[in-house]
């Protein structure tokens, strides 16, 4: 138990530090809107691999399918634009919505062609949406004059539009993440304040485009500006 | 009715088939267009009282009735079919009646089954179509099949697709043989020319291809609105490519299904599919004999090539076109 002690008494000690650094960190006013706009940088992830596989003419009750091909599909990682409207419930705490537009593409490779090579294929670009609610708590510290972490979670609706424009896939995201507010103007008690804000969160997602119905996790990288008015 | 025409489909177990008229669907020219071959009415068939050595008439009954049971429990498609009784009369007689029964054909060799068509050439409606089972094989109707012998129900869920006015799937991989006939390594349709080895029961099971084929023919009521196509052409050096197999596989299931490009433009349909994308893969005929599929030569001369990117077949429409390009060997 001695490590557990130590590892405890090393978390109080950073508790304790937090406090007294949040008394002069830069702090959002509360009852306040801020909004939020800027790019949203997406990590690329797979949604599926597939065999084109035959009924196998070899001997034997159940003889292996003989794969044509097999493909392995992915969405590519994508930038986006994003806007956001929040309202401070107290200084530390934040809710908001907003919603994020991207075109990533989907890709695909493919193998174990016996007529043709391996290939990657570039594939075709999706519109997607992404509206969310989320919740902001600012982190009783700072990380310098003007520099205040924070944790976001929350979670929404994606819909995707395949290049076509003829078919729609649903889903969800659910995120956690981790980032910070940087004031260029205001955060200590001014009325209006102005900065940039930059987070990374890890996503869940559900549904949407995907070859095997499963929920896949991937990175975004988020830089806006935020005027709290 | 002006003329009647006359159609021959076979299974063949190795090696040359007959000539038949049209691709995945058996067609006729009506006024300056292709019409689909099909029954307008359910399909009442005789079979013939002659045994095949090992196998009677009634075992030959049997296995007609489980294959035509299979075919109409497609649920995206409608089709019927009526046994009508036994009948001393053979197949092939043009009688006003649809027979199925063992015939002694020594000449034919290599052909398990044959199909033949007395339909309307003024709008392709199917009067009467005859089957006929090759005797000189030696046939099974064991439910786990027996080793060396022909299943006769996968026979006959095949020469049962040709009835209804499906052609030959060209899904599938064959090998040259020694004795210059192809052996097949692996299929993706009950319609594919050519039979898997003897012993086997894997073509009781209709493939995705075989149901995208008949739901196209016979579709039921809600398939046009639930379904999509994909469409598009195949070019070579920017002409038209003629007889280009084009392969839609879903990614999510798994499912295949093939057609051609049936025109000099290149130009393809592949209908009634599970709405979604696709990815699309081009192949020359080089896995049967082209005699199986087409009566005019065809293009073999390129390479598999892939659509460059997801084709989305949409519920109740089709693609917009999609040109895939292919480069000669």
């Amino acid at each position: 138990m001695r490590v557990l002690r130590c590892l405890g008494a090393l978390v109080l000690g950073c508790w304790g530090a937090a406090n007294a650094n949040a008394q002069d960190a830069p702090a959002l006013r509360a009852h306040r809107i801020v909004l939020d706009g800027g790019v949203v940088w997406s990590g690329g992830y797979a949604i599926g691999d597939t065999n084109a596989q035959l009924r196998s003419n070899a001997t034997g009750s159940t003889p292996a399918p003989f794969t044509l091909f097999a493909a392995s599909s992915k969405v590519d990682r994508a930038p986006g634009v994003s806007a956001r409207v929040g309202v401070t419930l107290t200084p530390s705490l934040t809710i908001e919505g907003g919603g994020t537009f991207g075109m990533p593409r989907v890709g695909f490779s493919i193998s174990q062609d016996a007529e043709a090579g391996a290939r990657t294929i570039e594939g075709e670009q999706l519109a997607q949406y992404f509206f969310d609610a989320a919740v902001v708590w600012h982190l009783p510290m700072r990380l310098g004059p003007r520099v205040r972490p924070f944790v976001v979670g929350g979670g929404g609706y994606l819909r995707q539009l395949h290049e076509e424009r003829t078919l729609v896939e649903t889903g969800q995201i659910y995120y956690g993440g981790v980032g910070a507010r940087y004031w260029i103007r205001g955060g200590s008690g001014t009325a209006r304040s102005l900065g940039f804000r930059g987070d990374v969160r890890a996503n869940l997602r559900r549904g949407g485009i995907d070859f095997e119905n499963k929920v896949r996790v991937f990175p975004t990288l988020a830089i806006d500006i935020f005027l709290s008015l | 009715m002006r003329l009647s025409g006359f159609l021959v489909a076979t299974l063949v177990i190795a090696g040359a088939a007959t000539p038949v008229g049209a691709y995945l669907k058996l067609g006729t020219p009506v006024d300056g267009r292709v019409v689909d071959v099909t029954w307008r009415a359910p399909v009442r068939y005789f079979v013939s009282e002659a045994d095949a050595a090992g196998v009677s008439a009634g075992d030959l009954r049997g296995a007609v009735s489980r294959a035509t049971a299979t075919w109409q429990a497609v649920p995206s498609a409608t089709v019927r079919f009526e046994f009508q009784g036994m009948t001393s009369a053979s197949p092939g007689a043009v009688d006003g009646r649809t027979t199925f029964g063992f015939e002694d054909r020594p000449e034919l060799d290599r052909v398990l089954g044959a199909t033949s068509f007395l339909f309307d050439t003024t709008d392709g409606a199917i009067i009467e179509a005859d089957v006929f089972f090759n005797a000189r094989f030696g046939w099974s109707v064991s439910a786990q099949g027996t080793p060396g012998r022909v299943d006769l129900e996968s026979v006959a869920l095949h020469e049962l697709g040709h009835l209804l006015g499906l052609s030959h799937s060209a899904l599938g991989e064959t090998e040259l043989t020694g004795t210059g006939g192809r052996r097949v390594i692996a299929s993706g349709a009950v319609m594919f020319p050519i039979a898997m080895s003897a012993g086997t029961i894997a073509d009781r099971v209709l493939q995705a291809d075989d149901i995208a084929g008949i739901s196209d023919l016979y579709p039921a009521a809600n398939q046009l609105a639930s379904t999509g196509g994909l469409t598009g052409r195949v070019t070579k050096e920017g002409r038209g490519l003629f007889g280009a197999h084009v392969v839609a596989l879903n990614p999510e299931t798994g499912a295949m299904v093939g057609n051609f490009t049936l025109d000099a433009n290149g130009e393809f349909a592949i209908v009634r599919l599970k709405p979604g994308p696709y990815i699309l893969r081009v192949e020359p005929l080089d896995d049967a004999e082209v005699d199986s599929f087409f009566s005019t030569p065809i293009d073999v001369d390129f390479r598999v090539t892939y659509a460059a990117r997801m084709v989305v077949a949409p519920r109740g429409g089709s693609s917009a076109p999609i040109e895939i390009k292919v480069s000669p060997k």
